[in-house]
């Protein structure tokens, strides 16, 4: 990389085009999240549970993001993994209130990890603590400890609470994946 | 858009096609850029190209291969170009039937079927619904019914053909949608509307009365679309078809009106659809044909086409009507395109006069090199129906055929030309000669094994029956005859039995050139019934042989068409009881010489049995059925009686006849006791009058009479000796001129035909019959005697037909009969007999009527 290219990607005059995948549970909220970075004339009304995926588009800065909302549904979660090979980021969503299945959030992710696409690369993985606004919501900190998220050594990850219905916390979340990516990418040239 | 055209100008460039030598593995290789994260779109649709072309090729992918590529390919919805998205929804069909969980693209379909990009939408509905099942349907019955009702015409019949479709997987849920078809059915749009009522039709296919309730509200509606109009003309015209009277049918007022429709469209198919019933009559044939006839001088290569096709295939069942548009025919004859001008020529071939049939063969042979091989094949079946009408142009016809045989063609075309010459060698024995030459010279150097084969049997099936045919050539052909006998010389020698016995007697017979002999021996063989034969013959040598054996007193063999009855057998007498009705001739000369009775009376060899007949009701007192047993002089009737009262006993049962004048009865055996539900047998024999006029026809009255003894319905025995007189009216039995004939069949009927000089000839209207296979059939059965050369099966759509009939007079006289039947208002018959007694030829022509 030639030093104009390195001065044009840091003062955000060089785009970079990403792909993450956007995974988790049903019902976490993948699909209202990404509906939350699309212009107002594009948003849906209605967000109705995703079969199979979805494609969607949104900028962060310079980066131009090609998120694949995939469908958390127990059925359709075994396809996940037909994406990971291409991916530069995950961005993997929790439902804080919903305590029972914080074990099967956990297993998924474990999958998740264990996968040879995924085990070996320093992905930057985003957790976001969703529906915070709920009453019985967990903390960040909880849910972190909850899944074991101090066990991932080789990936550089990072959870945020959020509100998908307000926006609160994911332009904090994205920001960071913006940030992690651009290193991520640098260090691989 | 851009890279389409590109592409099309590449290929223009290159003359061979781009995707010719592709290899599966490479493109496959090549589809990860579908992985890339900038996507190339004009780069990805090629590839997606190459791989629909490769599935299209018949290139089988793996279940891993296809679903790889298949997931791949999901990536692509990312990019915004149109003519890659297409590519994808066009990938997702094809691919959808191989690939695993291809429901992954379900969410990205939905939101381009319901999204704001419209082009998008239609695509989507049909990708959508390939890669469903019937349980994800239900979610998106909501999406599918919507767009049914769409304003944009492309996804309303997007939607609307998907639901035609998935009515044979899901009919039930399709069914729920028949609201919102009703809508698209009032949509402007031709195609919506058009689309709109196949479904609806779809859906109440099974319902009659809801397919007639529909026909009948959008018959009335004026339907704006022609091509719905034309759907709504193909299901009435289906539901006209399965009236008895279709006329009667209000739909055929509306098949009527369309003919009056401003598109053209409309107007050829409620010409079409007229002109297809089953049950059409000439009057209302005309209204469609003169709209036909206005299309053939219509400026429209397509409308021409299809007037003349149609008129083509209607001038076989009703050339009359078609005689009217002769003219302009004539004008298309010259028409650049070939293939009206071909069907236009076959057209009047089926129409026109023997006249002009000189003419018109020329002006075929002119182009006939120039035409494609489907429409050789039509005119060669023209000239087939040609020579079977006029039989006497059949030397030019097949000069013509032979010509065609000799020059290049595939296999339908050669095999229909065969056919045809086999058809005419079979139908006219005047072609015979020619026709087998032609085929002999064809199968010489025939490249098609399968109809050199079908010639060879024709001409000869095995050995022995080769042996046979080459005698009947020498017979048929005597300039063929010296060749023959030096072949049948030859096989004398050889090694089968049977091949040696057939090739001596042909050979000495063949040798004689007695013509009388050969014509009995060769052309037409033995017909008595070989087990009565070889009866006669052992009593005969048992007797003193005095007198010469007469093979006339031999009961000759019924010819029967169809395999039940089959031959009698010789130890069948042995196991009957009496109260099984007896059935062939050789034990029913049996029976009779054991009645003492009878046994008296010089009855001589039987003639025929007739079938049995009912005297009496099915349910009455008694039960009487009469069979009517032919000697030469003599009849017996043969009556089974029952009792069906359990508390009667019968005596001195005999039938009282009431004979016509003439017929004189000669002997009676009465039943002496009918107890209750037990058969029995009573005889009666009548002679014939001389005069066979007389005998051809009469009826005679029946009377069963007999003792009444009341009884114990338990024991049966009588309450007292006490009896008193009854009778019981029986049904009239009727003689009528088939009882005097039996059918036999003459393998070569045109031999024994010129064999006999006396004729007789009547011509008749037959009014009773409507179709000519009806007037076959009556006429069979009417004089009871045997069809010939197959002739009574009549080839479906032909006008005119010659049924040739052989049989047996009582007494051994020959009877040999032809029918000519040509369709008109009726069908019209021309009858010409010949036997060797003048007055038995007399009564049969004149029988009919």
């Amino acid at each position: 990389m030639g030093l104009f290219d390195r001065l044009a990607g840091l003062f955000g005059l060089r785009k970079r085009e990403v792909n993450v995948l956007v995974v988790g549970l049903d019902n976490s909220g993948k699909s209202t999240l990404l509906n939350h970075f699309k212009p107002d004339d594009h948003k849906s009304g209605d967000v109705v549970p995703t079969i199979g995926f979805n494609v969607e588009k949104f900028q962060n800065k310079n980066v131009a993001f090609t998120a694949f909302d995939m469908s958390g549904q127990g059925r359709y979660r075994s396809l996940w993994e037909h994406y990971y090979k291409d991916c530069q980021g995950i961005i993997f969503v929790v439902d804080s209130s919903d305590k029972l299945r914080f074990v099967v959030a956990k297993d998924e992710l474990d999958t998740l990890l264990q996968h040879p696409d995924i085990a070996n690369r320093r992905i930057p993985i985003l957790f976001f603590a969703n529906k915070m606004d709920v009453k019985e919501a967990m903390s960040a900190v909880k849910i972190s400890a909850a899944l074991g998220l101090d066990r991932i050594s080789n990936k550089p990850w990072h959870i945020c609470a959020s509100n998908a219905v307000t926006g609160e916390g994911l332009q904090e979340g994205v920001e960071w994946l913006t940030g992690q990516i651009w290193e991520y990418l640098e260090r691989r040239r | 858009m851009i890279a389409f055209k590109r592409e099309k100008k590449e290929e223009e460039e290159a003359s061979s096609n781009p995707y010719q030598n592709l290899e599966k593995t490479t493109v496959l290789q090549e589809a990860r850029a579908f992985n890339d994260n900038v996507i190339n779109h004009r780069k990805c649709t090629l590839i997606l190209s190459k791989i629909l072309y490769l599935l299209n090729q018949g290139e089988s992918f793996g279940t891993t291969e296809a679903t790889e590529t298949f997931f791949a390919m999901t990536r692509l919805f990312q990019s915004k170009d149109p003519v890659l998205r297409r590519m994808v929804y066009l990938g997702i069909k094809e691919l959808s039937h191989i690939a695993e969980d291809v429901i992954i693209v379900t969410s990205s379909l939905t939101k381009d079927m319901t999204g704001k990009e419209d082009h998008y939408r239609g695509a989507a509905i049909r990708a959508l619904c390939t890669i469903t099942d019937s349980s994800m349907l239900q979610a998106l019955e909501r999406y599918l019914k919507q767009a049914i009702v769409d304003k944009l015409p492309s996804v309303s019949s997007a939607a609307l053909v998907r639901a035609y479709h998935l009515t044979s997987t899901n009919g039930e849920l399709v069914k729920r949608w028949v609201s919102e078809a009703q809508e698209a059915i009032n949509s402007d749009n031709v195609m919506v509307q058009y689309h709109a009522l196949g479904v609806l039709y779809h859906i109440r296919k099974a319902d009659r009365l809801a397919v007639t309730k529909l026909v009948g509200k959008l018959a009335k509606s004026h339907l704006k679309s022609p091509f719905a109009v034309a759907l709504l003309i193909r299901i009435a015209a289906k539901l006209v078809d399965e009236e008895d009277n279709p006329v009667e049918s209000p739909f055929f007022d509306f098949l009527e009106a369309c003919l009056r429709h401003k598109s053209e469209l409309v107007i050829f198919e409620a010409a079409h659809a007229i002109i297809n019933l089953k049950k059409i009559t000439p009057r209302e044939l005309n209204p469609a044909i003169s709209v036909l006839q206005l299309f053939c001088s219509s400026s429209k290569p397509a409308l021409k086409f299809a007037a003349v096709r149609t008129l083509n295939k209607v001038a076989i069942t009703h050339p009359a009507s078609v005689t009217n548009c002769n003219v302009d025919l004539e004008n298309l004859i010259t028409d650049p395109n070939r293939s009206i001008a071909t069907l236009a020529i076959t057209t009047l071939l089926k129409t026109g006069a023997e006249s002009s049939i000189d003419r018109l063969m020329k002006q075929i042979a002119s182009f006939v090199s120039e035409i494609s091989d489907e429409f050789k094949v039509v005119v060669v079946q023209a000239i087939k129906s040609l020579c079977l009408k006029f039989p006497r142009k059949h030397s030019t016809l097949m000069q013509f055929l032979s010509a065609l045989l000799r020059d290049e063609g595939g296999l339908d075309y050669k095999a229909a030309i065969a056919d045809t010459i086999i058809t005419i060698i079979e139908e006219n024995p005047e072609a015979k000669e020619t026709g087998l030459s032609h085929l002999c010279e064809f199968i010489e150097d025939c490249e098609h094994t399968s109809l050199a084969v079908r010639i060879l049997h024709l001409l000869a099936p095995v050995r022995a029956a080769a042996v046979s045919a080459l005698a009947q050539f020498a017979a048929f052909c005597p300039n063929l005859l010296s060749n023959i006998l030096v072949l049948l010389m030859r096989c004398q020698m050889d090694s089968d039995d049977e091949v040696r016995d057939r090739a001596t007697l042909y050979y000495q017979l063949l040798s004689t050139d007695n013509k009388t002999l050969t014509n009995q021996y060769i052309l037409n063989t033995l017909q008595s019934s070989v087990v009565a034969l070889e009866k006669a013959l052992g009593s005969y040598i048992q007797s003193s042989t005095d007198q010469p054996f007469d093979i006339k007193a031999v009961p000759l063999v019924q010819a029967v068409p169809e395999g039940p009855k089959a031959a009698p057998t010789f130890d069948a007498p042995k196991k009957q009881e009496i109260n099984k009705p007896v059935v062939n001739e050789a034990s029913f000369t049996d029976e009779l010489t054991k009645i003492p009775e009878l046994a008296r009376i010089p009855l001589g060899g039987l003639f025929k049995s007739c079938e049995k007949q009912q005297l009496t009701e099915a349910e009455t007192e008694y039960v009487v059925t009469v069979k009517k047993h032919v000697f030469n002089r003599f009849f017996v009737l043969q009556f089974g009686v029952q009792n069906t009262l359990a508390d009667q006993l019968l005596e001195k049962v005999h039938i009282q006849l009431e004979l016509p004048d003439g017929f004189n009865q000669v002997a009676e055996v009465r039943i002496p006791k009918l107890p209750y539900n037990q058969p029995a047998t009573a005889y009666a024999v009548v002679t014939w009058p001389d005069d066979i006029e007389v005998a051809s026809s009469g009826t005679i009255g029946a009377a069963l009479k007999f003792v009444v003894k009341d009884c114990d319905p338990d024991t049966g025995l009588p309450d007292s000796d006490e009896g008193y007189d009854d009778e019981y009216v029986l049904e009239d039995i009727d003689i009528s001129l088939c009882d005097h004939l039996l059918g036999v069949s003459r393998p070569n009927f045109a031999a024994s035909w010129d064999e006999l000089k006396e004729e007789r000839e009547e011509t008749y209207a037959l009014s009773s019959a409507s179709s000519i296979p009806e007037a076959v059939k009556n006429i069979t059965s009417f004089l009871g005697i045997q069809p010939c050369d197959r002739t009574d099966r009549v080839p479906e759509g032909k006008s005119s037909h010659v049924l040739l009939l052989a049989g047996v007079f009582r007494g051994g006289v020959e009877v040999l009969a032809k029918a000519k039947l040509v369709l008109s208002d009726g069908v019209n018959l021309q009858l010409t007999v010949r036997s060797p007694i003048d007055s038995i030829a007399e009564l049969i022509t004149s029988a009919i009527g």
